[in-house]
């Protein structure tokens, strides 16, 4: 197994960490080690929650997003946004919010949103026809969060037949984009870039054709932390001078309903779903409770969960600019003047779910391929020393030896990755001698107290 | 498959002593067992040895599909001895070519069994439905799910499931 510094979706800043060790308890896949006191390492897989990101103090872990630089020079520069982009901005409707972005130099700015209506649709068509043929296993889990799907493929294989079989609004945009923008500017012989306006630092992955070929239209994708000051003072002038929209031949270029924004809260995509019972789970800890729940057999009555790793949905992704709160009054604030409407017919969104414009690209094979366990089996008299092991060390999980808690210290070293010496109760360093996250152990007994 | 009597259990016996403290193992030649203290009425920790369980059958690569079923079999045990039994213990023995789960309660027991196994049939108490639970849907599930099952019971005393997995094999999961 590499041990790495870096994973596709972060990096990390050796110069910057402080050693605190934050980020060992919060990742989801226990993938983080603390070695030589300030230096982390991931041993496993990084699904790309951000977790890490949003509890190091230090700054020292960062999304692998790229900063905006020279947007639209030399290249037709196109931006896929994410809806989360439109609640960072209280005073501005989410025309708005795109025109600033034409103001930026992107060329064309694709709302997703309208895409997650187009998924919803179908999902709630999908869903409708499975009702009556008693065959697909209850309940559904959205696709919709890329975090979890992976969580998924990871941590409960099992559920896999329980993503639900509908391509992903994202997967829907690009499709889209791939097919009707691009081919244009080809024929005019015109390098595309396309930008991906993003609260999570999920896109890096999926640059990456699997198949190993060179894509021919680089994909970018922009934390909205790091476009958000620019952003910000474009619209300022927007919204000051109001200049004409342009016309445009693309129709999900423009943005009129709330319903853009609410899509981004927790709870956004089941609500204008027509689903009889849905649930809608937010942040970390409860995603992986609650599909811990679904694999021992519950909620069998559900039709669909929404599940997303960040607290309050995409709002409080870890990239996004404005708190998640903040944001969240800001969407019920457009919700209220604005109202809902649904902006594509039924029928339109009918007829391309029955020609299959909805199938997703990806099998669970493919995903269990990607992001499967990657670590070999424990035997069974592995098993047996970890936990003889654990009987050894204290078991409060105090993360001194640079792993998250014991039992992954004890798998750690049956595996033969960590030394049992590594655990500071089972070889107490002298006083002034200093572990590897860089406490110094105090005396119990409170001798050497002042 | 040998019974283990409740009272005489060591680990057991060490459980209830020190106020049922999470878990005790012992070891055999290539065999692992553990043990689960189960609380009744206690629905804020249900199931949380059913959660240990599927996480150490998964750093095992077990098939997928048959975790679940053992995930489901254990949790709806659990959920049996939470909701019917007094406190019990849930016993979980991993081998080589099979795992038993055996959940013994010291509660009321179970009056008629073949009963108890419709579907549907259920003796829960009004707090347990009210919360979710208690459909009559647990033992029906287990004995779908388990490739081998044996409930005993002796009403007013207590009740032992013990259900068994052939690792390897599989079985259609409904």
């Amino acid at each position: 197994m590499k041990s790495e510094h870096n994973t596709p979706y972060v990096r990390f800043h050796e110069e910057r960490c402080t050693g605190c060790a934050e980020c060992l308890k919060v990742c989801p896949t226990r993938t983080i080690r603390i070695r030589n006191r300030t230096s982390i390492r991931f041993v496993d897989l990084c699904i790309g929650c951000g977790a890490c990101i949003r509890a190091c103090a230090a700054g020292a872990i960062s999304a692998t997003t790229r900063p905006p630089h020279r947007i639209g020079e030399g290249h037709v520069a196109i931006a896929l946004v994410s809806p989360v982009l439109y609640a960072q901005f209280p005073k501005a409707m989410p025309k708005d919010v795109l025109l600033g972005l034409r103001h930026m130099g992107f060329r064309h700015t694709i709302d997703m949103s309208i895409f997650l209506e187009m998924f919803q649709f179908a999902a709630a068509e999908f869903i409708g026809r499975n009702r009556q043929t008693h065959e697909a296993p209850w309940p559904f889990i959205s696709p919709v969060c890329p975090a979890v799907v992976r969580l998924i493929a990871f941590q409960f294989p099992s559920l896999l037949a329980h993503v639900l079989p509908v391509l992903r609004p994202v997967a829907l945009m690009a499709r889209e984009v791939k097919e009707r923008l691009i081919p244009a500017y080809a024929t005019q012989g015109q390098q595309v870039v396309l930008y991906y306006v993003n609260p999570c630092p999920t896109m890096e992955q999926e640059r990456f054709d699997p198949a190993g070929a060179p894509l021919r239209h680089p994909e970018v994708s922009i934390g909205i932390n790091d476009l958000y000051p620019d952003l910000k003072q474009h619209i300022d002038t927007i919204l000051t001078e109001v200049p004409p929209f342009s016309e445009t031949h693309f129709e999900y270029e423009t943005c009129a309903t709330a319903n853009a924004a609410l899509v981004a809260m927790s709870g956004g995509e089941i609500a204008s779903m027509r689903v009889e019972k849905s649930m809608a789970v937010h942040g970390l800890r409860d995603t992986i409770a609650y599909l811990q729940k679904i694999e021992m057999g519950l909620f069998q009555d559900v039709e669909y969960f929404e599940f997303r790793t960040c607290r309050e949905g995409c709002l409080g992704g870890v990239l996004s600019a404005v708190d998640k709160y903040m944001a969240r009054s800001n969407v019920q604030r457009m919700l209220h003047l604005h109202g809902l409407g649904q902006r594509i017919p039924s029928n339109t969104i009918l007829r391309l779910y029955d020609k299959g414009r909805f199938k997703p690209d990806k099998s669970p094979l493919t995903l269990t391929r990607l992001f499967g366990d990657r670590k070999p089996a424990l035997s069974l008299e592995q098993m047996e020393r970890i936990e003889r092991i654990l009987e050894t060390v204290a078991g409060w999980g105090c993360g001194a030896c640079g792993a998250p808690d014991c039992r992954t210290f004890a798998e750690d070293v049956v595996r033969g990755q960590a030394d049992l010496e590594d655990c500071q109760w089972v070889h107490p360093p002298q006083a002034s001698h200093e572990c590897h996250t860089g406490l110094t152990r105090r005396p119990i007994t409170g001798k050497g107290r002042t | 498959m040998r019974g283990v009597d409740l009272y005489d259990h060591p680990p057991y016996a060490r459980n209830l002593a020190d106020g049922g403290s999470n878990q005790t193992v012992c070891r055999y030649m290539a065999s692992l067992k553990k043990f689960f203290f189960i609380k009744a009425r206690d629905f804020v920790h249900a199931g949380e040895a059913s959660i240990h369980i599927q996480n150490l059958l998964k750093s095992m690569h077990l098939d997928p599909a048959l975790i679940r079923r053992i995930a489901i079999c254990s949790y709806e045990g659990e959920m049996n001895a939470v909701i019917h039994g007094g406190d019990g213990i849930l016993n979980v023995n991993i081998e080589s070519n099979r795992l038993t789960l055996e959940i013994i309660d010291e509660g009321p027991g179970i009056q008629d069994i073949q009963l108890a196994m419709q579907p549907g049939y259920s003796t829960a108490p009004e707090e347990a439905r009210e919360m979710g639970f208690g459909a009559g849907m647990g033992l029906p599930n287990m004995k779908k799910n388990a490739d081998d099952i044996l409930i005993e019971s002796e009403p007013g005393k207590r009740t032992r499931a013990c259900m068994t997995f052939f690792l390897g094999l599989t079985k259609e999961v409904q």
